[in-house]
């Protein structure tokens, strides 16, 4: 760590996996209550374990990547963040706000909280993602706006590179696209066509740039390759990523009443979407191949190489599976959705986080890596998760192909609780895998507590000695 | 041909695509945003439909339901429920919940009168007149 | 200690091998694969729905296509002119006929303009009909292709007549060519599958 602001990012990094853990223990719930209906059905309604278990996702993943921000953009610009004071006081209204609204979730009837938060003045609440209330949708964007006026100028007073550019960029984009969650409109279409410009402006478009940028930083910082080449190739990247998405889009509007035109334009441009991520691949790891030194943070490496892949999995193949608007036609809402959205959530951009703060935290912590206790410790907890993440998706894969052959595609279908009642031993399957997966996150929460740095000597020693 | 693809063109290829491809889609879009009006019949759209949609939004029906085939896979497709179960159905059902049956997934009791009622089964209706192309592939959504 | 790699500087460029022309052949494979999917899609589309392609391809105005061939490919021409002007290190010669595709192109563009609205009056749109719908689709894509080639060549053109290319250094005059002349060979492609083949 070259800058003392650099610190703030730690408070960033802490809330983000607090935050995480928070996500996953809805996640548990909900995934039982997929099981068992009436576990805990009085007090904490499927409904409202789901927008917990999202909107806690979105909060943390937004946590991670103002973090790394504020962790890479004075190292990149050499020169001290504009205000580390905001960047705290941000910390706290940001988490207050996250806290709240949480709590409001869970204690108060939606329909109420929407009237005392003033929905009626300019409807926002009732689409996914999105069930903010309106005065946390507005602390949302205070939040970005201290965010880039920090970051901007922190930007404006020191080195220019292209990776804070697009860094800083991508930040703009990703506040500018949250600004449709003011505009609900009473049309139905025209509210799920808009919708589609903050979800897949987001996660297949502005947040794939975020990606690339904090995979070019850790590759830059740990290879030791030539800064040119990895951002050469992260244009490359980044430009098949909104050459496919812009129009693929299209892939969203097929069936919400949207014109024809689109189930063609969508299809076609949407097929192209997995190509950026083959890409990621192929860069990490041929960068990796070429590098200098070895770097002491293996375990910051694994997560480096292992985002690309399940972010391949996940987005690129369970994506490209139901992209076609033929096929989306027998599995548009269902578990193939939704195995396809946590493969590709995980796969991505939560591994993102996980490698910028793999890589920043013992940074922060001052050192260059932890120990290989440590190491091994977030090693098998970064397994663990990728193979209950696997399996989750497998399960929830199982359950949308029972959807699709008895509920969809059948001569005499069956109605949807029936289907899903057919389906339950897919959904125990993707609970189990829920397990197995905490298990992961608690491995991986560990490895924060095992104490000690890299010891250079005792490594070489053993290196040597085998 | 021979010749060095430097940084500098790449990065002209992100923005020149990117703002290409984002012409072709405001075009596009203003062409699907004229079109919506008739493939939703918005004229019928009345101001119950809207207090239905109002409802709807605000007890995140879509927390365990689709519409249209977006939300969540907790509970049935309400884009065609009015088609499938009709309004008297959706009437009596609504109120009549939770069923509290053993291990069924549960749907929370909301106290709507009927008025209320009236306005989600209006917005149920005219959300199964939509031109989704055909959408779902039968009654069961 | 010093902890992590300090960022290079240029001079190791050098020593790397630079994956330049894999890169350029990524953007062309997707340009290329764009439409060889979009011609594949019309022609797949075309078998199954073989009488309403025919009738409604009979209601578009060939006129248009033919006067936009020639003027695409007498502009191509006119590119591969000003090259091999270049590489003679005829500078305002080569100037010169950048200029006449340009003029050309522009052209194009007009005629195309003209016939989108000719389209329109005669109810062929994005949405009358399948077949309409890759027309437009198509041609509408091209279209802003051809203007992305005018943007890039006006570049071109500006800097040859400022005297910034020379015999031994004119990349910029070929990968502009070669972006304008993939241009010209989509157009023929389309031209024949879209206006003509029946």
């Amino acid at each position: 760590m070259k800058y003392q602001s650099q610190k703030v990012a730690m408070p960033y990094f802490v809330a983000a996996l607090v935050l995480f853990l928070g996500q996953i223990v809805f996640g548990l719930i909900g995934g039982l209550q997929y099981v068992d209906g009436t576990f805990l059905s009085t007090v904490l309604p499927f409904n409202v374990v789901h927008m917990s278990h999202t909107n806690l996702l979105i909060i943390w993943l937004l946590m991670a990547f103002m973090g790394a921000a504020y962790y890479i953009v004075p190292e990149e610009a050499q020169t001290e963040l504009y205000s580390p004071k905001l960047a705290i006081i941000t910390f706290w209204v940001f988490l207050i706000a996250a806290v709240l609204t949480l709590l409001g979730y869970l204690f108060v009837p939606y329909s109420e909280l929407a009237r005392v938060t003033g929905n009626a003045l300019l409807p926002t609440m009732g689409r996914g993602y999105l069930e903010q209330p309106l005065p946390t949708k507005v602390g949302i964007v205070l939040v970005a706006l201290s965010l880039l006026f920090n970051l901007t100028m922190t930007l404006i007073k020191g080195r220019k590179t292209s990776l804070n550019y697009l860094l800083i960029g991508s930040l703009w984009g990703l506040a500018l696209l949250f600004l449709p969650a003011f505009y609900f409109p009473n049309d139905t279409v025209k509210a799920s066509y808009s919708w589609w410009w903050i979800v897949h402006g987001w996660v297949e478009g502005d947040w794939e740039l975020i990606l690339g940028a904090l995979l070019g930083f850790i590759l830059i910082k740990m290879t030791g390759v030539d800064r040119e080449i990895i951002e050469k190739w992260l244009y490359i990247i980044i430009a098949l990523t909104l050459i496919s998405g812009i129009i693929g889009i299209g892939h969203h509007y097929y069936y919400i009443g949207a014109p024809e035109y689109w189930i063609w334009l969508g299809s076609i441009f949407s097929a192209m979407e997995p190509l950026p991520f083959f890409l990621l691949i192929f860069f990490a790891f041929k960068i990796f191949s070429q590098r200098r030194r070895e770097h002491p943070n293996k375990a910051a490496a694994l997560w480096a190489k292992g985002t690309p892949v399940m972010a391949l999995l996940g987005a690129g193949i369970w994506g490209f599976m139901i992209t076609l608007a033929p096929v989306q036609y027998y599995t548009h809402g269902t578990n193939f959705t939704a195995a396809h959205g946590h493969l590709a959530f995980f796969g991505a951009y939560a591994m993102v986080s996980l490698a910028i703060i793999s890589y920043a935290m013992p940074q922060l912590r001052g050192r260059e890596a932890n120990s290989m206790k440590a190491q091994h410790w977030e090693m098998a907890g970064f397994w663990l998760m990728v193979v209950g993440m696997i399996s989750i998706t497998l399960a929830l894969t199982g359950a949308g192909i029972v959807t699709v052959f008895l509920q969809r595609a059948a001569e005499n279908p069956l109605s949807f609780m029936q289907t899903d009642h057919k389906a339950r031993v897919f959904f125990w399957l993707r609970e189990y895998s829920g397990i197995v997966f905490s298990m992961g996150l608690l491995a991986y929460l560990t490895s924060f507590f095992i104490p000690g740095e890299y010891e250079y000597s005792e490594e070489t020693k053993k290196a040597l000695n085998n | 041909m021979q010749q060095i693809f430097t940084k500098a063109m790449a990065r002209n290829i992100f923005l020149g695509g990117a703002v290409f491809f984002l012409i072709i889609y405001l075009l596009l879009t203003y062409d699907t945003w004229q079109k919506i009006p008739e493939r939703d019949h918005a004229n019928l759209m009345t101001a119950s439909v809207i207090h239905g949609k109002y409802l709807v939004d605000t007890n995140d029906c879509i927390g365990c339901h689709t519409i249209n085939g977006e939300g969540s896979y907790y509970a049935p497709e309400l884009g065609n429920v009015y088609k499938r179960r009709g309004p008297a159905f959706i009437r009596v059902w609504i109120p009549a919940q939770p069923t509290g049956a053993p291990g069924r997934r549960q749907m929370p009791h909301f106290n709507f009168s009927q008025k209320q009622l009236t306005d989600i089964i209006a917005y149920l209706k005219w959300l199964s007149n939509i031109d989704t192309n055909n959408w779902p592939p039968n009654n069961q959504g | 200690m010093s902890n992590n790699f300090p960022d290079s500087t240029t001079q190791q460029i050098a020593e790397q091998p630079l994956p330049g022309d894999l890169a350029i052949w990524i953007f062309i494979a997707a340009e290329l694969g764009i439409f060889a999917i979009l011609f594949a899609a019309y022609a797949i589309t075309r078998n199954t729905h073989l009488e309403l392609f025919n009738a409604a391809q009979a209601r578009l105005d060939k006129t248009y296509g033919y006067i936009n061939t020639i003027l695409l490919l007498t502009s191509s021409y006119c590119v591969a002119r000003a090259n091999r002007y270049i590489k003679e290190g005829k500078i305002t010669l080569c100037t010169r006929y950048l200029i006449y595709a340009i003029i050309l192109g522009a052209s194009f563009l007009i005629v195309k303009i003209a016939e989108f609205h000719n389209d329109s009056l005669n109810g062929i749109t994005i949405s009358s009909n399948l077949f309409d719908m890759f027309y437009i689709s198509l041609t509408f894509f091209h279209f802003m292709h051809v203007i992305m080639g005018m943007f890039i060549l006006t570049v071109v053109t500006y800097k040859s007549y400022r005297h910034k290319y020379s015999q031994t250094d004119h990349t910029g005059i070929e990968t502009g060519g070669a972006y304008w002349h993939m241009v010209d060979l989509v157009w023929i492609i389309l031209f024949s599958l879209v206006y003509v083949l029946h």
